[in-house]
């Protein structure tokens, strides 16, 4: 029996369509795993499902009801519950504060019946097979756990179907394995799933059946033991996606970047040495060090030992010391870090360069405006106007907005920080060639990712980060992504000491 | 032709009404006033329009708003300039009746101005503490300190012996600061301006320039908008929140000093009482976001200029009691703010319901 039926969704922001009469069905009981790229618009069909959003036109069934003007409590009410990948959970209350939230058990004269309430929670998490402490404050506990306490939350107040937004990107192996335990379990109790995830592996681990979605229309479904990872890749990236190899060999010059006992929050005693024109890659996994050792080569976060040099000078003290150097670092997670939202696309250009040269303190819009130019069409930057809201471009354009904010101050080393995050293939591919065309002109890149095949693509020589120390270093040869995950989960030594 | 100029103009008033609604909110306003003093019988002349823009509200507390701006722009607050401007203007008379120089007088005022803004710039940029909390801090100690100080100082130098501060009419200069500068004002033929009106309009356009054609201006955005991306940007945030805060001190600094040469004295109890939300409210009034990053100094002009017609219309009605002012006041601010407010949601609303009959009748 079908639970969910969303068909002819149609929603556009401004004048771009993010979703053209797509459908989705949900059988009840089943983990439906609902695919596509950055943009595809598997978000803003949740939001609309989930009554965030209103769609322009459409037809949503759900559990045999027809909802024609959705709003957050209906469909609250009507058993839809979305974990976002951003968990909502509420930190300073305590961990059963929040599964009774909003519907708190409630005693004499009103007040709140807090044995009821950590008894039934205490009850509902052996029934499921979740090891947490009603009592804890949910600041205590670590990612893993707040994932299961919002997916428990959720199963309290009776969710039918369950929206988990990427709920593994967090998690370690284990914990993984121990959430899929628990959704095999509730899915024989009858409670269904949409499963938003882009690891392969997992969806093919996971899933009953799946939707593609491309640039916001409706590509192909089915079921997932009628297809194969392949096949969902190619509908997922279509046509326009060749997986060209950039990659060409160059010849390096001296050596620009030299760290020595280098020690911060997260990372000890880093050496290493960076050539000019050469491209290096960081990895391993998240909380490696790696990601804190490249912000505090841009003095961003503290160092607590040795040295950094650059072009044989030692380099101390805050941002604009290292930009004097000629380092810049376009940081992870763009959103927090890179976007300034109330600014133009010009003004978001520009805001680096403009920390540099305080020595002239006026700004001239029109050379700014010409050099910008320059930038736009060397990074292929699609807008009407420079004056648009930055917050109006797509991920990959705004990305390439915030490389131009870094060539423009004239940087000869480039640190990024998970340069592809939030952006889709096409332009991924756009931003590696990038890259490799900065390392020709002669500037040094570094690249934190956590994806080996791009490492592939581009770099001369990939470093992997295991809890703050370096456990290997590869030659673009070497590069291939068992060996590497290999080292950064540190298998190697494991395997070693057997 | 005609039909496409036409449109031209629409399409111009369009872009001033998203970008610069508060022009049209301050003409709204303007319009209500000609129509209160018609009904009282007058007519509505250039001497009402030079009467806004020589009143207290205006200048006064139009030169500490251009600072506020600033400050919340970078998404803080300053609660203390109407008690730093009662502090300042006695250290600025006093200075003036100890020496007789304007220069003396002046520095005076801009240096203790600037100090008192740096202590809060420092609380707020160096320390961390919420702007609300160190500015509310120094409202309470710069007006009490002040009240204290007053009672025990030397009437010679105060200038009155009834707990304020007053210029010493005997000493050189007076009449030049007071009646030629203070009060004087040049008549360019259809309006009567005030100099000190003109000195605001000065300050005015260095603020607007400061804040669109400089790179310190845009780092002040920026702060606002995302400290994050600021910091990352290699924007110094700190010398950015300290210096926003000795920028309101110094321009309380000009305000005092106008303030001494508009009239003369000021009384510690019960002067520059709620200039601090007056100057919010000419900030809020211009249009500038309260959550940072967004705003416009040109903005603050019409804010101020809004406020005290706002005071003008509700003095004008006789009927309404003087003890009502304060509601009126605030239930204009309220009515104007709900209006920019609300507008970009029923506006999103309505988009919304025309896509969706849009679509509806494709389906069809």
């Amino acid at each position: 029996m079908k639970i969910l039926e969303m068909e002819h969704i149609s929603k556009s922001f401004g004048g771009a369509k993010a979703l053209d009469d797509v459908h989705l069905s949900v059988e009840e009981g089943e983990i439906h795993a609902l695919l596509g790229e950055n943009g595809a618009g598997k978000s803003t069909l949740m939001n609309i499902l989930t009554g965030v959003l209103e769609a322009d036109a459409g037809l949503i069934t759900f559990d045999g009801k027809s909802y024609p003007e959705p709003t957050i409590a209906q469909m609250e009410a009507a058993g839809i519950a979305f974990v976002h990948q951003e968990l909502n959970v509420i930190n300073d209350l305590t961990v059963y504060d929040n599964i009774f939230l909003c519907r708190e058990i409630k005693g004499k004269f009103g007040l709140l019946n807090k044995k009821e309430m950590i008894e039934q929670t205490r009850a509902l998490f052996e029934r499921l097979g979740v090891d947490i402490n009603p009592m804890l404050m949910v600041s205590e506990l670590k990612t893993s756990q707040k994932q299961l306490l919002e997916i428990c939350r959720a199963l309290y107040a009776d969710a039918k179907l369950l929206i988990l937004d990427e709920p593994t990107t967090a998690l370690g192996n284990d914990e993984i394995d121990h959430l899929f335990e628990i959704l095999r379990n509730l899915k024989k109790e009858g409670k269904s799933f949409i499963f938003i995830s882009h690891k392969m592996p997992e969806i093919f681990a996971i899933s009953d059946s799946y939707t593609v979605f491309r640039n916001g229309t409706f590509i192909s479904s089915g079921k997932i033991a009628d297809t194969t990872p392949f096949k969902i890749t190619c509908d997922m990236v279509g046509e326009q996606y060749v997986d060209e190899d950039v990659y060409e060999e160059r010849e390096l010059g001296d050596v620009v970047v030299k760290l020595e006992h280098f020690c911060g929050q997260g990372f000890t005693d880093i050496n290493m040495e960076l050539r000019k024109g050469e491209i290096v890659a960081f990895t391993g996994l998240a909380g490696c060090g790696a990601s804190e050792l490249m912000q505090t080569m841009f003095g961003a976060s503290v160092c607590e030992g040795g040295s950094v040099e650059v072009e044989g000078e030692k380099v101390q003290g805050d941002i604009t010391d290292f930009m004097k150097k000629k380092v810049a670092m376009l940081p992870a997670n763009r959103k927090e870090n890179s976007v300034i939202p109330d600014m133009n696309i010009l003004e978001n250009t520009y805001i680096a360069e403009h920390s540099i040269s305080r020595k002239k303190p006026f700004i001239s819009i029109k050379n700014e405006t010409v050099k910008y130019g320059k930038l736009k069409e060397m990074l292929n930057i699609k807008e009407e106007s420079e004056k648009d809201a930055i917050t109006s471009l797509s991920g990959g354009n705004q990305q390439k907005v915030f490389l131009a904010r870094w060539l423009n101050t004239e940087a000869d080393i480039l640190l990024f920080d998970n340069p592809t995050q939030g952006v889709d293939v096409g332009a991924k591919a756009e931003i590696y060639r990038l890259i490799l065309g900065f390392a020709k002109a002669g500037k040094t890149v570094v690249i934190n990712t956590l994806e080996i095949p791009e490492i592939k693509k581009v770099a001369d020589r990939c470093i992997v980060f295991y809890e703050g120390h370096i456990a290997g270093s590869f030659t673009h040869e070497e590069i291939d992504e068992r060996t590497i995950m290999a080292h950064s989960t540190n298998a190697v030594e494991t395997r070693e000491a057997v | 032709m005609n039909e496409k100029k036409k449109n031209g103009v629409v399409q111009a008033i369009g872009k001033l009404w998203t970008h610069h609604s508060y022009i049209f909110i301050f003409l709204a306003i303007l319009i209500v006033y000609a129509l209160v003093i018609q009904s009282n019988g007058n007519t509505f002349k250039m001497s009402h329009i030079s009467a806004i823009l020589a009143s207290q509200t205006t200048v006064i507390v139009g030169t500490m708003a251009l600072g506020m701006a600033l400050v919340i722009i970078t998404g803080g607050i300053d609660l203390s300039v109407g008690s730093g401007l009662v502090l300042v203007t006695g250290v600025t008379i006093m200075a003036y009746n100890a020496t007789s120089s304007i220069i003396v007088m002046l520095l005076a005022a801009l240096i203790v101005g600037a100090l008192c803004g740096l202590i809060n710039g420092l609380m707020v940029g160096c320390a961390k503490m919420p702007a609300f909390v160190a500015t509310l801090g120094t409202q309470l100690i710069y007006r009490s300190v002040t009240l204290t100080y007053v009672r025990m100082v030397d009437p010679a130098l105060s200038g009155s012996s009834s707990s304020q501060f007053s210029m010493i009419s005997s000493n050189k200069y007076y009449n030049a600061l007071r009646m030629g500068f203070g009060t004087g004002k040049l008549n360019l033929g259809f309006i009567e301006l005030p100099y000190i009106t003109i000195l605001f309009f000065v300050l005015l356009a260095l603020f607007i320039i400061i804040s669109t054609r400089t790179k310190y201006g845009k780092s002040i955005y920026a702060v606002g908008s995302n400290v994050r991306s600021a910091r990352l940007a290699g924007i110094n945030v700190t010398f950015v929140y300290v210096s926003v805060y000795v920028i309101v001190g110094f321009l309380v600094g000009i305000a005092s000093f106008l303030q001494a040469c508009k009239l003369g004295n000021i009384t510690p109890a019960s002067s520059g009482m709620n200039y601090e939300l007056y100057a919010i409210a000419s900030v809020v009034l211009g249009g500038v976001n309260m959550a940072g990053g967004r705003g416009n100094i040109l903005g603050v002009l019409f804010g101020a200029l809004s406020y005290t017609t706002i005071n003008f219309i509700i003095v004008s009605i006789p009927s309404l009691s003087t003890d009502m002012q304060d509601a009126c006041q605030g239930l204009v601010l309220i009515v104007v703010i709900l209006i920019q407010t609300l507008s970009p949601i029923i506006k999103a609303h309505f988009n919304t319901a025309k896509k969706r009959k849009a679509n509806e009748a494709l389906a069809k």
